[in-house]
């Protein structure tokens, strides 16, 4: 950024190459930054072209090596659970714990330790001075009522051949007052494989099995699990809540068995997310994965490959993942990969080695699947209860089998139960042939289809390039301000002893600190802003647009308060100095704070700062005073005014949100409160999106229409 | 009238900072136990950190060898200080409140200090310019106020405000050596010997400090180059009848000429550090007495210091290194990485020995990038201290630069950790770049403070230059 000061030192000296360099950089920063935008998007358009064929990068886990051993006997004993479950439910009087202490019987009849966790649902909160430490014990609970609690059944296995202190995990989330038939299958499933497992032989790592009690959501049921297994509560908490709630419950065996206290395994190595949803449509069995946890963590890419190899190479299952479908249908992406393809044959046709084309209809999928990728990524919600998982450095999937099985044909549920039991039991051998935790492949990828990634030092390179223009141009803004100062050349010509006029340079390369000055203010106001959602909560009987409204009004109050208390010394200081260039180093200063705000989100969660930067970028470099534009009255000047207005309004979050949410989805029906509980769903979640929006987007806006607007 | 009145505003404007800074830290301390800061590696090193001075004051308490174990590497002095304080827990308070509230009063009396170190330097450099006849120069530096702007630099940088919040015990540390630097721009003997023998015993690195002081107390505090101040009396020697002005200026500035180097206050120094040093071995010797000696302290303190036992990731750059090294070339690359201090001591005094002070700042710069368990309590100090050469520096190439770069910093260094100590998905690759980056911007500053002063130096010979064939024509 301050390369470009050596500039006014002795020109005639030959400079360091390095300086040279930089020169040249900074007075190229124009064309420089049109070319790396254009080519920062073009390779995020080129990505799907680019990914690679995920291949099993660890050794041990052997994948398919040995054969099934599931057979019909483990699935004749799974049908009769998921005969008794149903049939529980369809007892109207059946109280809710009855079919976790079904669960319990059957788990202890093949031998396993079963013990029982209860939890109370909590809501989530945001904690953000939590965000960069560990998962804490002290969590606020608060607005426990004793009544509505959920029960975790858990069932461990222990190996035969381990030490007790690895363990893989199969959850199977269901809902305990109203089991449904994929819910019972899902069960069924997990059952056929925990009951051969107490069989066999070659296990080295314990198996849990968690029933989880989804009663109050999947997500909560797993994780408050989890919070008991990793961060025991010795004293105070645990006893205080079971004295608080004590009285409520008959003396049965499952409260015995709770006594009987919370068993433990080894460090998890994998876990397992098994449900089964009943999707009628569909011809064949499919099998869905998802992958992302909280801030856009994702689980090693080994462990996708394990599935996707063994569902489609053994089972005969059809993978998918989560796509965008609106993008399907996308005229310009289909032509786009028409144009890419044609290229690949173009190419091959000149030199037979190179291959990069693929067909146009892979291209749109690809991109479609690589959207919602980077999606749920920057959404930074977990899309499943193996998020949960991933907070405790445990790599977890979910596995959404969907069938066409209906209860009366025997045959089809027989062969659906042996397919996925197999599917798992190879999956759990796989991991079972782990000597280390996942760590040979990666963590930071995207998918663009099953059995396709790009890895972070592809994706890596769009998102350089498109950040690559911001401090050249912030460079090249402060040099311009720096040297363009009417006093400073005159200083060179006339005689350089007054030392009035050496003043004025000596200040000159402090100046900076004005406009820095107002952009902390400005970045403190983000701060304001993400603080108020959690007063506004507190309202009773709030609309989403109600509290939107509010939330706008309180955020420009706060501003103009801010404005009053710390950024009224600006003018006043400003007012005897000329300003014509303030307004560049303002611009200068804003871009350099974007810059570090992309880069560190790009660390933190690199969707979020992906998206952002197609956002942000344009609007930061074409940030221009109006007032300045409007007078010279040229085409290419009103052009840029219009560009500038148009970015502005994109850059906004609320209208960014609400104009691609009418893209994607249809414009009709939408409606300002949709913003407000979409910021709602990733604030509850603790999402860094919401920390980014707040302290990073908002306020470069914020200082872009500054510029636009300013009075020069 | 009016530039007392505007003085006095200045003051209170001070003031108010000053008190706000406070009001901030009480105000974080109250919610420390949520900020959670005091875990955080860029603050709590080995060597500052409360929680290991806690648990040897334990360990003191049941009558073990507070060094037993690897917890404890301080000083037994502070141990004495600060251990009752932290072994006292008000109710319904935040844990370690009364060291907190301790680390607040050091922060603000090391501001003080500043402040007063500042004036001093002020008016030594105005006094010089008066005599070089560059009195425009001189009114300029009047308005700003070194010592007030590096107090308040010191007060609010951020890096101040968490080192002292996040229970280190880096501000005692940074107090001592403000005393002694003080104690030397004041050529107060005993005080700066006693700052020096403190700040040397509690973190060691300040040992270099004693050729900047001894200068200090020798020359004064800092002024543009002998030289000049060598030319203009020739010059008006030369041509005294003709001028009557200068002949009476001479007169009043001759016996404040800072040229000639005074050897009594050196000699006081030397003196009362030598007196300090044994008081503090003897109070060390009766406090270790009986758990092996002064040689065992020595072991457990500077040897931890300089042989890097431990390894757990740091801002600094060494821990990475000597996590890689293969144990029998150990040896070799710590001599080398502290030689690495040793070397520039030398080269610097010489060039830079007109201006002790600034001489004082850049050798704290040096170490505090290459000692061995740096954390940004290190960096608070020389910030606050750039801050005093505020005249001098003012065009400093690649100001803005640095500032992105510590904002920048600083804030990634957080997040690398994250990502690989609690996601998983980093590794130490990623933390140790941003230490390097860190190192990086070290070394950016020191360079470019040093070429501005260099500069400035110059500018001030050609203004004299010019002067003086101004009066000579």
């Amino acid at each position: 950024m301050g390369d470009s000061e050596s500039e006014s030192e002795a020109p005639k000296v030959k400079l360091r190459p390095i300086v040279r360099l930089g020169m040249f950089l900074i007075s190229h920063s124009h064309l420089l930054s049109v070319v790396c935008c254009t080519a920062g998007v073009l390779t995020l358009l080129l990505l799907p072209l680019l990914a690679k064929n995920t291949y099993i990068s660890e050794n041990a886990l052997m994948p398919g090596s040995a054969n099934p051993m599931l057979s019909s006997q483990e699935v004749s004993e799974a049908n009769g659970l998921v005969k008794d479950l149903t049939n529980l439910d369809l007892k109207p009087m059946a109280s809710g714990i009855e079919s976790q202490r079904l669960i319990a019987q059957y788990m202890s009849n093949l031998g396993a330790e079963v013990s029982f966790q209860k939890f109370y649902p909590q809501s989530n909160q945001f904690h953000p001075l939590h965000f960069f430490s560990s998962p804490d014990s002290a969590t606020i609970r608060e607005n426990i009522s004793c009544s509505s609690f959920g029960l975790n059944t858990v069932g461990i296995i222990r190996a035969p051949r381990g030490d007790g202190k690895e363990a893989i995990v199969l959850v199977t989330p269901y809902n305990s007052e109203k089991i449904g038939l994929g819910e019972a299958l899902s069960l069924g499933i997990a059952y056929s494989v925990f009951s051969l497992l107490t069989r066999v032989t070659w296990l080295a790592k314990d198996i849990i099995w968690v029933v989880a009690d989804s009663k109050y959501g999947e997500y909560a049921a797993v994780d408050a699990w989890l919070r008991d297994y990793y961060i025991p509560v010795f004293s105070g908490l645990g006893t205080q809540y079971a004295e608080m709630c004590h009285g409520l419950e008959e003396n049965t065996i499952t409260e015995r068995n709770m006594r009987d206290g919370f068993k433990r395994a080894g460090t998890m190595a994998a876990a397992l997310v098994i449900k089964v949803v009943d999707r009628s449509e569909q011809f064949e069995d499919s099998l869905s994965i998802y992958a992302e946890a909280s801030n856009g963590q994702m689980p090693n890419l080994d462990l996708i490959n394990i599935v996707n190899y063994l569902a489609v190479h053994r089972q005969g299952l059809r993978i998918k993942v989560e796509k965008m479908w609106s993008l399907l249908n996308c005229k310009w992406l289909m032509i786009l990969g028409e144009i890419l393809e044609s290229l690949g044959h173009l190419a091959k046709s000149l030199n037979p080695q190179w291959k990069f084309g693929i067909p146009a209809a892979d291209y749109v999928e690809g991109t479609a699947t690589l959207a919602s990728s980077l999606y749920y990524q920057a959404l930074g919600i977990p899309t499943g209860p193996h998020g949960a998982f991933r907070d405790y450095q445990v790599d977890a999937i979910t596995l959404e089998i969907s069938s066409r099985v209906s209860s009366n044909n025997k045959g089809r549920q027989n062969d659906f139960l042996l397919r996925g039991g197999r599917l798992i039991e190879g999956v759990i051998r796989s991991v079972n042939n782990l000597l280390e935790k996942f760590h040979q492949s990666f963590f930071l990828y995207l998918l663009t289809s099953p059995s396709k990634f790009l890895s972070v030092g592809v994706y890596m390179i769009a998102f350089a390039l498109l950040v690559a223009s911001l401090p050249m141009v912030a460079a090249s803004l402060y040099a311009h301000a720096n040297n363009l100062d009417p006093s400073f050349e005159k200083n060179k010509s006339n005689h350089p002893a007054s030392a009035a006029n050496e003043l004025g340079i000596t200040l000159r390369s402090w100046k900076w600190l004005y406009a820095a000055k107002k952009v902390l203010v400005v970045h403190l106001w983000g701060a304001v802003v993400l603080l108020l959602p959690y007063f506004i909560c507190q309202i009773p009987n709030c609309t989403p647009t109600t509290s939107f409204v509010v939330w706008v009004l309180l955020s420009i109050f706060s501003l103009l308060i801010l404005f009053w208390i710390l950024g009224s010394p600006f003018y006043y200081v400003n007012a005897s100095q000329p300003q014509q260039r303030e307004w560049a180093l303002l611009k200068s200063v804003t871009i350099s704070a974007a810059f570090i705000g992309l880069c560190l989100m790009s660390v933190i969660n690199f969707a979020t700062a992906e998206i952002g930067a197609l956002l942000m970028v344009p609007m930061c470099l074409m940030a221009h005073p109006l007032k300045l534009d409007v007078k010279s009255r040229k085409l290419r000047k009103f052009s840029r005014v219009a560009c500038n207005l148009a970015l502005g309004f994109i850059g906004f979050p609320p209208t960014a949100f609400l104009v691609f949410k009418g893209v994607f989805e249809g414009f009709d029906g939408i409606s300002v409160s949709d913003f407000w509980n979409w910021l709602e769903s990733i604030w509850a979640w603790s999402s860094a999106t919401y920390l980014y929006i707040g302290m990073i987007h908002l306020p470069c806006w914020i200082l872009c229409i500054h510029v636009i607007l300013h009075p020069c | 009238m009016e530039g007392k009145e505007q003085s006095k505003k200045k003051e209170s404007w001070y003031w108010n900072w000053l008190i706000g800074s406070v009001a901030l830290r009480v105000i974080l301390v109250y919610f420390s136990n949520n900020l959670n800061l005091a875990s955080r590696p860029e603050i709590s090193t080995p060597l500052t950190s409360l929680r290991r001075l806690a648990e040897g004051y334990w360990l003191k308490q049941s009558s073990m060898s507070p060094y037993a174990g690897s917890m404890y590497h301080g000083s037994p002095l502070l141990l004495s200080l600060l251990g009752p304080l932290t072994a006292k827990r008000i109710e319904g308070q935040p844990d370690h409140i009364l060291c907190s509230l301790v680390f607040v009063i050091a922060d603000v009396v090391s501001a003080m200090f500043i402040r007063a170190t500042g004036r001093n330097l002020q008016i030594a450099y105005s006094q010089s310019l008066k005599f070089l006849d560059l009195v425009k120069l001189s009114e300029k530096s009047d308005i700003l106020p070194s010592g007030d702007i590096a107090a308040l630099v010191y007060l609010w940088n951020p890096f101040t405000i968490v080192a002292c919040v996040g229970l280190s015990t880096s501000p005692v540390e940074n107090l001592a050596i403000i005393l002694s630097l003080y104690g030397a721009c004041r050529r107060i003997a005993p005080l700066a010997a006693f700052g020096w023998v403190m700040a040397t015993h509690l973190s060691l690195y300040p040992v270099i400090l004693i050729i900047p002081m001894i200068l200090l107390l020798g020359y004064g505090p800092d002024t543009p180059p002998r030289k000049l101040f060598l030319q203009k009396k020739y010059v008006e020697v030369g041509d005294t009848p003709s001028n009557d002005r200068c002949l009476q200026e001479e007169a009043v500035d001759q016996p404040e000429l800072p040229y000639v180097f005074s050897w009594r206050p050196v000699i006081h120094f030397l003196f009362w550090t030598s007196l300090w040093l044994v008081y503090v071995l003897v109070l060390c010797g009766v406090s270790v007495k009986q758990y092996g000696g002064l040689w065992e302290l020595f072991k457990r303190t500077y040897g931890f210091m300089l042989t890097v036992q431990d390894l757990s990731p740091n801002m600094g750059v060494l821990w990475y290194f000597f996590a890689e090294v293969f144990d029998f070339f150990r040896n070799f690359f710590l001599i080398v990485f502290h030689g690495n201090i040793l070397f520039m001591i030398l080269p610097l005094a010489i060039r830079l020995k007109h201006r002790p002070f600034f001489l004082a700042f850049v050798y704290i710069v040096i170490s505090s990038m290459l000692k061995s368990y740096p954390s940004v309590g290190d960096s608070a100090l020389y910030l606050g201290l750039l801050g005093l050469f505020v005249n001098e520096l003012a065009d400093m190439k690649f100001s803005f630069f640095l500032f992105c770069g510590y904002i920048g910093v600083s804030l990634l260094s957080p997040v690398m950790h994250n990502l690989w100590i609690w996601r998983g998905t980093g590794n130490a690759n990623f933390y140790f770049a941003t230490a390097m980056a860190y190192a990086c911007l070290q070394i950016i500053l020191v360079v470019e403070s040093v070429s501005a002063m260099l500069n400035h130096d110059r500018k001030l010979r050609k203004l004299s230059a010019t002067k003086v064939l101004d009066g000579k024509t």
